[in-house]
């Protein structure tokens, strides 16, 4: 009986509400996905907070050096960097948030100040390459799942051809061919350390994993009737892509949007690490582990801080981004979850996708 | 059967004695054969004996090529003295000094078989210059080799040589003083004629020494056999020269310094060719010392150079600024006790040294020059390689630019490919710059002939990072350098340090203390740490 009540309930509900405002309340009840977005809320806070502290706190900046200075703790004077090379450790409040994390390297520099500002470069990075991932597949799938033919042959092509490579060694090619003399391309010209040369090949070099699914997504829909309808009212092939198709890829583009910020902040942490990401003294997430690396056995905790705020951010983003996907597209759930019960179950698993097919 | 059994024991007893008396014979004298395993930092710059300029590739090659004259196989002084390679003898120096003749040892032959003749060594000029190596400048005195290098055709005219009697004449346009160490070098290490004028570090030219570099792998690694010519004939014709202990050497390059230092301490590599890093060399240093550790002085200068033909470094004061900017204890620490200030370009113990400091750090001082001289450009691109230190270094050398006013950028390169990048004068933006140079030879004009001498500006494979180019300094480093070496001239190479700190090209912090760390399987004792060519690869015995 109660099942029967609840039904209309639900349907007068979703008749009330658009589809943002469903996939809105499906994502409130998921407290998982709202609660990893609260800790990736907190971490975007944490860096933008990265001047106040340097200025208020710290006093320093992410690449001043303070190699030969000298810190008092509690009355005790201390090096930054020792005779033998030793960094400072964590000083939490010792100094009044100098040195809260310590010092970086041999160079003596402010390692909590470096990880905000790190923070800032690598979240940059993540989001700027995963906008000009997005922007690139979107169009790419769009031009390539509606023109089909010869079009979809010569982006399909491309996209292969960048596939067909190991992405990190893509990346770390174009990251070395580009570290000397920058990338000029007509009036715009990027010098060989600067921040975007990263952000555009991590840009770049993600589209792929993204136009092949929207291409997909888009040859499906383009056989769907409100297409023929749009086209027998006369729209033309713009206004039928980013009109009629693009509305229906938003909810695919978003939960890719989430993840590749994910992604692409683990490929520039491995591009800095390897040394073509983020070029020095400026600080990533990525670079830092690097730095701290060279004094593992000394001091660990440089490599062990930057590489737990990574696992945080990534984390969190591909919790949320999950959420996210659930939320927009419930029914993806449902076959995940059905193919899920294949592999656990055989052949009663089977039955069920059959039921849920009907 | 127990006649057998007696046979067996008195066997046994006899072979337990040789074994006995081997194992004797070894604690005295080491071991034989044996693969010796080791580790590099980064790949040095070339396999090739016309083009490697670093110590890293000088170690490398040392025992695979000869040269007409070698280095004594020796550390300290001894291991600077010239002594006949390839030659039956020391030069016959003739003609006011500008005419040498050597004349090569018979029977020599390369690692592939072909026979050593007396015609390779011009041919082994020519290659060099051919690939406009960095090593031209200390040619460039023969006579018709300057009309080479720009034509590259035609064969240098003074040199002279007859394959059937081995006699080799070479003729100078004017004497040269630093001539007979610079034919000691393995820039004129005789590969044989023919060897194509391309870098063939993947496939290195054949061996007159005792070890032929047998696989190559850019980037990854080599291996070293010993050379069948030198069990052949070149061993027994060079018995002044070592013919190593161990049967194979295998470098791999691990770039991780850290990684490099387990591995020694574990025994799965016998040495490692960079020191321990500098957050495990005090660590290493109290707990090896002696045994399977040793610290090594090198005769080498650390400094950061600044592109006199570029602004703002065109201005004195703006090099001046930096020089008192900088302060080489900070340099010091970054190093952590593998290198000891100085601030000057000669240094310790290279005849000539004599300790002065132009620039005592002061950083008021640098700023007063600084506002003095309103520098218009104030982007200054610094370059650097990767190696830990030498970052950090730049890094530290960026963040005092900044502090100045200046808007630093640090380009790092990769180690390997430094040293060519920065030596390209078409490079874009080589503004100012890290640099450590290592005796090529124990003459002070080897730190500023191929560094600062104006002639020494080449387009490829550069030195003169600086573009130094004082005509009046230009002129005394030539004159000096026709000299023999004795104590005015000494004195002369002292007041030219000084000389050419008051112009202020460089910003020279340290000079180098490195280390040989080894496995508990090496004996320590026996590794010769040569003052050119450093850890001395035939020196290796297994205990």
């Amino acid at each position: 009986m109660a099942s029967v009540q609840a039904e209309p309930i639900a349907v007068s509900a979703a008749a009330d509400s658009g589809p943002w405002r469903l996939a809105l309340r499906r994502l409130r009840r998921n407290r998982v996905a709202l609660g990893f977005l609260g800790l990736f809320v907190a971490i975007v806070v944490f860096v933008i907070a990265a001047p106040l502290w340097a200025d208020h706190v710290a006093h320093t900046g992410p690449n001043a050096t303070h190699t030969l200075e000298r810190i008092t703790v509690g009355g005790e004077k201390r090096d930054v960097v020792n005779p033998e090379g030793k960094p400072l450790g964590p000083q939490w409040f010792g100094a009044g948030g100098k040195f809260f994390l310590g010092a970086d390297s041999r160079l003596g520099r402010d390692e909590m100040v470096r990880l905000m500002y790190g923070g800032r470069t690598s979240l940059i990075i993540g989001v700027v390459s995963a906008l000009i991932t997005t922007i690139l597949a979107t169009v790419l799938g769009l031009l390539s799942g509606y023109y089909r033919g010869w079009t979809d042959s010569v982006i399909s092509r491309a996209m292969d051809v960048l596939w067909a490579f190991p992405v990190l060694l893509l990346a770390i090619a174009l990251g070395v061919s580009l570290a000397i003399g920058g990338l000029k391309i007509g009036p715009v010209e990027i010098s060989g350390g600067s921040i975007w040369i990263p952000i555009l090949i991590i840009g770049v070099v993600m589209t792929p994993y993204m136009a092949r699914p929207l291409r997909g997504e888009v040859l499906a829909l383009r056989e769907k009737e409100f297409v023929e309808a749009a086209v027998a009212q006369g729209a033309g092939s713009l206004r039928v892509m980013f009109a009629e198709l693009l509305p229906n890829l938003w909810s695919t583009i978003i939960v890719f949007f989430t993840l590749n910020i994910a992604g692409n902040m683990l490929l520039e942490s491995a591009l800095s690490y390897l040394g073509v990401g983020v070029q020095p003294p400026n600080s990533s997430w990525g670079t830092m582990i690097s730095t701290g690396s060279e004094l593992i056995t000394s001091a660990p905790l440089l490599t062990i801080i930057p590489g737990t705020m990574i696992l945080l951010t990534v984390l969190s983003l591909n919790v949320f981004g999950d959420g996210l996907r659930d939320a927009l597209d419930p029914k993806s759930k449902v076959r995940f979850e059905a193919r899920a019960g294949v592999a656990a179950t055989g052949a009663a698993g089977t039955e069920g996708l059959e039921e849920l097919g009907r | 059967m127990r006649k057998l059994g007696s046979v067996l024991l008195v066997l046994a007893l006899v072979a337990a004695s040789a074994v006995g008396l081997a194992a004797c014979g070894s604690s005295s004298g080491g071991k034989e054969g044996g693969t010796l395993t080791g580790s590099y930092a980064s790949f040095p710059d070339y396999l090739d004996p016309q083009l490697s300029y670093t110590s890293e590739g000088w170690t490398a090659l040392w025992n695979s090529y000869t040269p007409l004259l070698s280095f004594a196989h020796a550390g300290g002084k001894a291991g600077s003295k010239v002594i006949p390679g390839l030659a039956t003898a020391m030069p016959k120096i003739t003609n006011g000094g500008k005419t040498y003749t050597l004349f090569l040892r018979k029977g020599l032959k390369y690692s592939d078989g072909t026979p050593v003749k007396a015609s390779d060594f011009p041919a082994t000029v020519e290659r060099l210059f051919k690939l406009n190596s960095g090593g031209v400048p200390f040619y460039t005195s023969i006579v018709g080799a300057e009309k080479f290098a720009e034509t590259k055709q035609g064969g240098i005219s003074g040199i002279k040589t007859n394959d059937k009697t081995g006699e080799i004449v070479i003729d100078l346009e004017k004497p040269r003083g630093t001539f007979t160490d610079e034919l000691a070098i393995p820039f004129v290490a005789l590969v044989p004629k023919g060897t194509p004028a391309k870098n063939l570090t993947a496939d290195p030219p054949p061996a007159t020494g005792p070890y032929e570099i047998t696989n190559s792998e850019p980037g990854r690694g080599w291996t070293y056999e010993r050379n069948p010519a030198w069990a052949g004939a070149n061993g027994k014709l060079m018995p002044q020269l070592p013919g190593g202990h161990v049967n194979k050497i295998e470098i791999s390059v691990i770039r991780n310094d850290s990684t490099q230092v387990n591995e020694v301490e574990q025994g799965k590599t016998d040495w490692m060719q960079a020191p321990p890093p500098p957050d495990r060399y005090q660590e290493v240093k109290n707990k090896y010392e002696g045994t399977q550790f040793r610290v090594e002085k090198t005769v080498s200068t650390y400094y950061f150079w600044m592109n006199m033909k570029r602004a703002p470094f065109d201005d004195l004061k703006v090099r001046e600024a930096v020089n008192y900017a900088i302060d080489p204890r900070a340099l010091e620490r970054i190093y952590a006790g593998s290198l000891a200030a100085t601030h000057q370009i000669l240094p310790p113990g290279m005849p000539g040294y004599e300790k002065f400091d132009l620039y005592p750090h002061n950083m008021a001082k640098a700023e007063q020059l600084i506002k003095e001289a309103n520098p218009s450009d104030l982007n200054i691109t610094v370059w650097g390689d990767n190696e830990p230190e030498n970052s950090e270094a730049t890094q530290y050398y960026q963040d005092v630019l900044n502090k100045l006013g200046f808007n630093a950028k640090f380009k790092e390169i990769n180690a390997d490919n430094y040293y060519s990048i920065i030596g390209n004068v078409n490079t874009p933006d080589l503004d100012t710059g890290w640099f450590d140079w290592f005796e090529d030879y124990p003459h002070p004009n080897d730190f500023f002939q191929p560094l600062l001498s104006g002639e020494s500006i080449a387009p490829t494979n550069n030195s003169n990072f600086s573009q130094t180019d004082i005509p009046e300094l230009n002129a005394k480093i030539s004159r000096l350098g026709e000299e023999t070496l004795g104590p005015k001239q000494e004195a002369e190479y002292a007041e030219l340090d000084k000389e050419f700190m008051e112009h202020a090209p460089w910003a020279p912090y340290g000079t180098r203390i490195i280390s040989t760390f080894v496995s508990s399987a090496i004996d320590l004792d026996k590794v010769i740490f040569n003052p050119t060519f450093e850890d001395d690869l035939t020196s290796f015995q297994f205990k």
